[in-house]
């Protein structure tokens, strides 16, 4: 483990206070940046240091601050992602209730880079008492110069806003979450244009993770290839694992990219509790199809996983011990997806109901032989066709479940 | 201008324009429920999906802008089996009561599955249950099994109207259409809502279980009940399914004219269905011999012996007309002819609707469709001085009976009793028949073919949008026997 001074959930006492941040080293890598640095060389050197996005897609975040476009009288803005909605994800959390500083430091450094004056942190509604504690940080970074108008002293000036969402896995996609900020429906726009042309109120905007922002900082205090060094060539820095389901151990575990998912498990998660074997692993997110024992020696970074056939998404590893029915597991799985679908079009609408519906008929012992053909059928009607990547992120799932598990359903269906 | 590819085919479109309208202007149609014109592309039925070379899963045509050497296909195996799940996704939840539906026989649901889809149905599901008949205001009923969330409705009302009395509540496949606390739609352009709806789900009690839509005949003319000229498109039976020789008008709609209307009507507009089906002036009607059936040609015949016994010198004093500004561009010139140069007449009036109040978009104060045309035609417009009439005029031919809009029923009535003859030429009854020595049967502007000049002055020419009923005569008809009956040469039916 590292020392606190770079760990994303730092164990000192009282590690959300300014205080605590400041005795970490906190708000150097800004002053340096908005001191110091040019805002094209923030961004050259986040891009360097191969910072994927935290929050499932792993776009390079400093490529995506230079879709940006540079100057220009009109506002631009940077809108956090703290709809941390996937289940078995809780690494932004714990970010904002132990180092919300960190996440404040990363988001003036990225703001002054991409030449923004306004930011808006977009935490989820189920997350309300965490965004008291967000929002005193805020004042307390204020307070102290190191948010507000002239900050350090300089020019520069950031002002943010904490907004609310209301309850909808829907607004962590990223243009959803900007049509919720405006005050409407929270449903994802049309792409192309891209949020970093058109994006909130139209303007230009920047939306990143939280954990990704949170990593700023260290890249800028340390340099991009401390940072890189941290991780893999192109996939730099650690990542928060959080671990859920059957393990001794369940928790959060911030450890290089690339580790093993079985090493994460057996090692650090403690493995499955007495006489659990492990059926599937869901390696980043509900989203994220699941592997089966035999697949668990993948290493946890974008490339590796994305060639496994899964995807490293918000690095929520779900463990499956082999007591749990895998029809119970597609049960909350569509039953999920079908709540949480916001309805706007037509494959993502109907096809996650119409899923769901068919799971919970062979659930109730009314299953066809046809049902498993079927419902792969319905996830390849929605995969690629929707308007927003919600499509694919139920479809993957159930299909994997569907063919990794077949064995097992169909047992379940003749029921 | 850019150049595409589409199926192979070289296309050029204007900048800016998407690949769903390149594809129509080349004759290539692409499937669509959410997309109309009028609006930003929303991209939420998924049914336009395209193939477009270098991208690595399917887009939707109608939000995927056209650039230089793109290469669209339209209808690869992928292309075809994503239309097709599309539909099977949206009829699966689909209440498929198509026998008591208003839009069968016009519905774009029904179309596709017929063009597209043909596959079986395998929804074993239970469908949800939601309501099939909500009063939304103005007449419009809301089907929300029958909804497949377009939009369109609540983005017109958004954007054309400017109104939003309508939004999308609740989520996934939960989510509906509804007004906001029960407000319901207000404003004088809802029916344009249950043009746009691709599929049964708005529907208008005016229209509702009357008739099946294949049965209507759709001709387009000019709406005649502002001077706005919108372009309407008039849905009318013949005969079967009603009686032999029975006509109704089952409907009005928008039709589409970018100069003028776009691809609205407002709703008083279209409520002149009413004018064209509605207390009609069926026969002629003789007052002397009510019951006995006349032809107009014979009745005509009467008229003409009144006028000519008028002499010459004295007509211009004694006989009187009053026209109106719903005449066509070349009843106005034949009337011309006629009354100001061939008979000489000195006393032609106009009795014309009360202007109302405009309503800011389309809707204009004037309630005639051609006042340009009358000022075109030469006539200066003004209302009689009854009690100048009453006192010199001898025969009066009153065309219209507007005259109630600006005299009492008792003023005209106390006129006319002084008056020898006077002849009504009149769409609809009205307490003016009784006046009339004789009444004859008007055709409504949709049953007649001319020209009307709008409010910014387009000349606008129609055909005839429904067929009138026997004996049912236009002015133009009638002018032109008059003039022949009298011996006037007015010349053919040029008005330019």
């Amino acid at each position: 483990m590292s020392e606190d001074a770079v760990r994303l959930i730092p164990a000192d006492e009282g590690s959300w206070r300014l205080e605590a941040y400041l005795r970490r080293g906190g708000y150097e890598a800004a002053r340096k940046a908005v001191m110091s640095m040019a805002p094209a060389d923030v961004i050259t050197e986040v891009r360097k240091a191969g910072l994927r996005g935290r929050g499932g897609a792993g776009f390079p975040a400093g490529l995506k601050w230079s879709f940006v476009p540079q100057g220009g009288a009109g506002p631009k803005y940077l809108c956090v992602n703290a709809d941390e909605g996937e289940p078995g994800t809780f690494k932004d959390r714990a970010i904002l209730v132990r180092n919300p500083h960190q996440l404040i430091e990363g988001m003036t450094i990225a703001a002054f880079g991409v030449g923004i004056r306004k930011a808006f942190i977009y935490v989820r509604g189920e997350y309300g008492r965490i965004a008291g504690r967000l929002r005193e940080a805020i004042a307390e970074a204020e307070d102290e110069g190191f948010l507000g108008g002239g900050i350090f002293g300089s020019g520069f000036d950031l002002e943010v806003i904490v907004h609310l969402g209301a309850g909808a896995y829907i607004c962590g996609e990223e243009t959803a979450l900007l049509e919720s900020i405006e005050g409407r429906r929270g449903q994802p726009r049309l792409k192309p244009p891209f949020p970093a042309v058109v994006g909130l109120f139209r303007a230009p905007t920047a939306i990143n993770n939280v954990e990704t922002l949170a990593n700023v900082p260290l890249i800028i205090g340390r340099g991009a290839d401390w940072f890189l060094g941290r991780g893999l060539p192109k996939d730099g820095g650690t990542r928060l694992f959080g671990v859920s389901g059957a393990v001794r151990r369940p928790g959060l575990y911030e450890l290089p990219m690339g580790t093993q998912l079985r090493t994460i498990i057996e090692i650090h998660a403690g493995g499955p509790p007495e006489g659990v074997a492990i059926k599937a692993v869901i390696p980043g997110g509900l989203s994220a199809p699941a592997l089966r024992p035999d697949e668990l020696d993948v290493t946890m970074d974008f490339d590796a996983l994305a060639r496994a056939g899964s995807m490293l998404g918000s690095a929520g590893i779900i463990v499956i011990g082999d007591k749990i029915p895998i029809l119970d597991v597609l049960k909350v799985m569509a039953r999920f997806y079908a709540h949480e679908s916001c309805g706007q079009c037509t494959p993502c609408r109907i096809g996650t109901s119409w899923i769901h519906k068919t799971v919970m008929r062979i659930g109730e012992g009314q299953g066809r032989a046809s049902d498993l053909d079927h419902i792969l059928r319905l996830a390849d009607g929605m995969k690629g066709r929707t308007l927003c990547p919600m499509g694919d992120a139920a479809a993957l799932p159930v299909q994997a479940l569907v063919t990794k598990f077949r064995d097992e359903l169909e047992k379940a269906v003749a029921r | 201008m850019v150049g595409l590819t589409i199926d192979g085919r070289t296309v050029r479109a204007a900048e800016g324009t998407n690949v769903l309208q390149a594809a129509e202007q080349a004759g290539i149609s692409i499937p669509h429920f959410c997309y109309h014109p009028a609006f930003e592309a929303e991209g939420n039925c998924r049914l336009c999906l395209v193939e477009i070379e270098g991208l690595p899963k399917l887009d939707s045509a109608c939000s995927t802008v056209v650039r230089e050497g793109m290469i669209v296909r339209t209808s690869t195996a992928p292309v075809l089996e994503a239309r097709k799940d599309v539909l099977e996704f949206l009829l699966a939840e689909h209440p498929l009561d198509c026998p008591i539906c208003d839009k069968a026989g016009e519905c774009k649901l029904q179309d596709y599955y017929d063009r597209h889809g043909l596959f079986p149905g395998w929804f074993l599901e239970a469908k949800e249950k939601r309501q099939k008949k909500i009063s939304i205001g103005k007449g419009l009923l809301l089907d929300r099994e029958r909804c497949i969330l377009c939009t369109r409705c609540v983005r017109y009302l958004r954007k054309v109207t400017g109104t939003g009395e309508l939004g999308v509540f609740e989520r996934g496949v939960r989510a509906e259409v509804g007004t906001y606390d029960d407000a319901p739609i207000d404003n004088n352009y809802s029916g344009n809502l249950v043009d746009i709806c691709p599929v049964g789900a708005i529907t208008d009690t005016d229209f509702r279980f009357k008739t099946r839509a294949w049965f209507l005949e759709k001709r387009p003319t000019v709406c005649p009940r502002c001077s706005r000229g919108c372009a309407v498109i008039v849905e009318s039976v013949s005969g079967y399914p009603l009686e032999e020789g029975e006509r109704r008008v089952f409907r009005i709609r928008a039709g589409e004219n970018p100069a003028v209307n776009g691809y609205w009507i407002c709703d008083f507009g279209r409520a002149g269905r009413r004018d064209i089906d509605e207390g009609r002036q069926e026969r002629v009607i003789k007052s002397a011999s009510p019951e006995s059936e006349l032809s107009w040609q014979k009745a005509l015949a009467d008229v003409m012996a009144r006028i000519r016994s008028v002499p010459g010198p004295e007509r211009a004093a004694k006989v009187a007309v009053i026209l109106n500004s719903r005449m066509t561009r070349e009843e106005l010139t034949l009337a011309k002819r006629l009354f100001a140069e061939g008979l000489s007449l000195d006393k032609i009036f106009f009795a014309d609707p009360k202007p109302g109040a405009a309503d800011g978009f389309l809707l204009t104060e004037e309630r005639v469709p051609n006042a340009r045309g009358v000022l075109q035609a030469g006539f200066s417009p003004r209302l009689p001085d009854l009690d100048a009439l009453a006192a010199s005029v001898e025969v009066l031919l009153v065309f219209g009976s507007h005259l109630l809009d600006h005299f009492s029923e008792e003023a005209v009535s106390r006129a006319l009793a002084k008056i020898p003859s006077k002849f009504l030429f009149s769409a609809h009854t009205g307490p003016l028949d009784r006046l009339a020595e004789i009444v004859f049967p008007l055709a409504v502007s949709a049953e007649k073919s001319g020209t009307y000049i709008n409010i910014d002055g387009l000349r606008q020419s129609f055909g005839r949008a429904a067929e009138p009923a026997p004996g049912v005569v236009s002015e133009h008809e009638i002018l032109g026997c008059l003039a022949a009956g009298l011996g006037l040469n007015v010349g053919e039916h040029d008005v330019r």
